[in-house]
């Protein structure tokens, strides 16, 4: 009986209880984040912010010390590239017209990027761990942003507001190990399957695709849109690899995400996504 | 001043783990200088102040992480339990202890982490990729501890980090 007169253990176990309520209590789900994580976040911000800067102005030393021959060389692709892309441009501005006659024609409600309110945010720190994949982004609550709006970027999807404070907010990645998103193949259409991150930041996987799926190397993949979270049609990455499941009835596929996370610097919230109410509730676990 | 230094430590760490860390990553990896820091202390001034450092230390990281507080609290404390519980058998001058000492912590703290995450996460993606993540970091950690530990066990016996005398 001498041991349970030990305030040593008595402590520990309260502390270890304490810890596995705290645990449930701050699951991803909750609402709000309390009043010491506010105050923490909002202490950290500015001086994460400064450091960001610094390193800024480093990078801009570095170039102005940069050979002029390389800059020279980096504006001559850069122009051939514009001059690519304008001529793309003009082709897309063409087919984009014929989309809006004929789908006025066909009376079909339109719901590509165009259509929502878009707000530009800049990243100002990356998760300090190797567990969790999230950015903290410059605009909180204040500036009107909402836990659950869909963040994305140029080139493709991004994330998802996981939670605010003030003047920051959390940005939860597509590769952070407890996402899932829903996807399809953008050309084939048919094939369903499901992202899930793997916390790493250069590959995805999308498993549970049917073993009859015309899935092959180089396709790329798009969100469904199934999962209420994420628009349709927003692009995620490129097939890389196929694999059977153990089971045979499936196929898993490894992804190589468009968006390149570990340089990411800045990113666009969509402030005005609202998914469809009835399958809401049926899949607020996805997250 | 010796309080707000052991507070101050991980707080730089989380700052620039945060923020430049992310640049200088190994394969995405990045180090976990606040158990860096806790098995330094655990190792010094043994299991009991140890553990509290190390409660308080993964507390105040899972407030910013603000998601599962209390999994890095729990994880660090054990750690620095198990690290406090040997250290008068070792000797903690000898800088190879320290290294040794710091990867190892390394591995018990991922496993306590990775359990805790299989016990409370609804979704948690698990493949060989977590192996390779923690092989990373305890390589990054046990560099970055060489030069630390050299200025934390001086400082802890002769320079601001010595404790006072009514302790």
């Amino acid at each position: 009986m001498k041991i349970l007169r030990n305030k040593y253990l008595w402590m520990a176990v309260i502390a270890v209880l304490l810890s596995f309520l705290l645990m449930h209590l701050s699951s991803p789900e909750r609402g709000e984040i309390s009043i010491a994580e506010n105050l923490i976040r909002d202490i950290f911000t500015p001086l994460q912010r400064g450091v960001n800067e610094l390193r800024h102005d480093w990078g801009g030393i570095a170039s102005i010390l940069n050979n002029k021959e390389v800059l020279s060389q980096q504006i001559q692709a850069l122009q051939k590239e514009n001059q690519e892309l304008k001529i793309e441009n003009q082709v897309l501005r063409e087919s984009q017209e014929e989309l809006k006659r004929l789908r006025s024609l066909l009376d079909f409600q339109s719901d590509s990027l165009d259509s929502y309110a878009l707000l530009p945010a800049r990243v100002i720190s990356r998760s300090p761990n190797n567990w969790y994949r999230y950015l903290l982004i410059n605009k909180g609550s204040k500036q009107g942003i909402k836990k659950g709006m869909p963040v994305i970027s140029p080139d493709g999807l991004v994330g998802q507001v996981g939670s605010v404070s003030k003047e920051s907010a959390q940005v939860n990645l597509i590769t952070d190990r407890e996402v899932a998103v829903g996807a399809i193949l953008q050309e084939s259409r048919e094939t369903n399957g499901i992202i899930e991150g793997r916390g790493d930041n250069n590959l995805l996987r999308m498993i549970n695709i049917p073993y009859y799926s015309p899935v092959e190397k180089n396709n790329r993949v798009i969100s469904s849109g199934l999962s209420v979270i994420y628009p349709r049609g927003i692009d995620i990455g490129v097939v890389k690899n196929i694999s059977r499941e153990p089971g045979g009835l499936l196929l898993s596929a490894d992804i190589e995400p468009v968006v390149n996370f570990d340089k990411l610097e800045e990113v666009l919230i969509i402030t005005s996504f609202k998914p469809a109410e009835a399958v809401q509730g049926a899949e607020g676990s996805e997250n | 001043m010796r309080y707000l230094l052991l507070f101050l430590l991980p707080f730089t760490a989380i700052l620039l783990q945060s923020t430049v860390f992310s640049f200088y990553s190994i394969k995405g990896t990045l180090p976990d200088l606040v158990l860096v820091f806790v098995v330094f202390f655990a190792l010094i001034n043994g299991a009991r102040g140890g553990t509290i450092y190390g409660f308080l230390c993964g507390l105040f990281e899972d407030l910013y992480l603000g998601r599962f507080i209390g999994v890095n609290a729990l994880s660090k404390a054990l750690t620095a339990y198990l690290v406090g519980h040997f250290q008068d058998r070792v000797f903690k001058e000898n800088i190879l202890v320290a290294l040794v000492t710091v990867m190892l912590g390394t591995i018990i703290n991922s496993l306590v982490v990775f359990f805790l995450a299989l016990f409370t996460h609804d979704i948690f993606n698990v493949d060989m990729s977590i192996a390779v993540t923690v092989l990373y970091q305890c390589i990054y950690n046990t560099v970055l501890a060489l030069p630390l530990y050299l200025w934390y066990y001086n400082s802890s016996y002769k320079g601001v980090l010595r404790p006072t005398e009514e302790r």
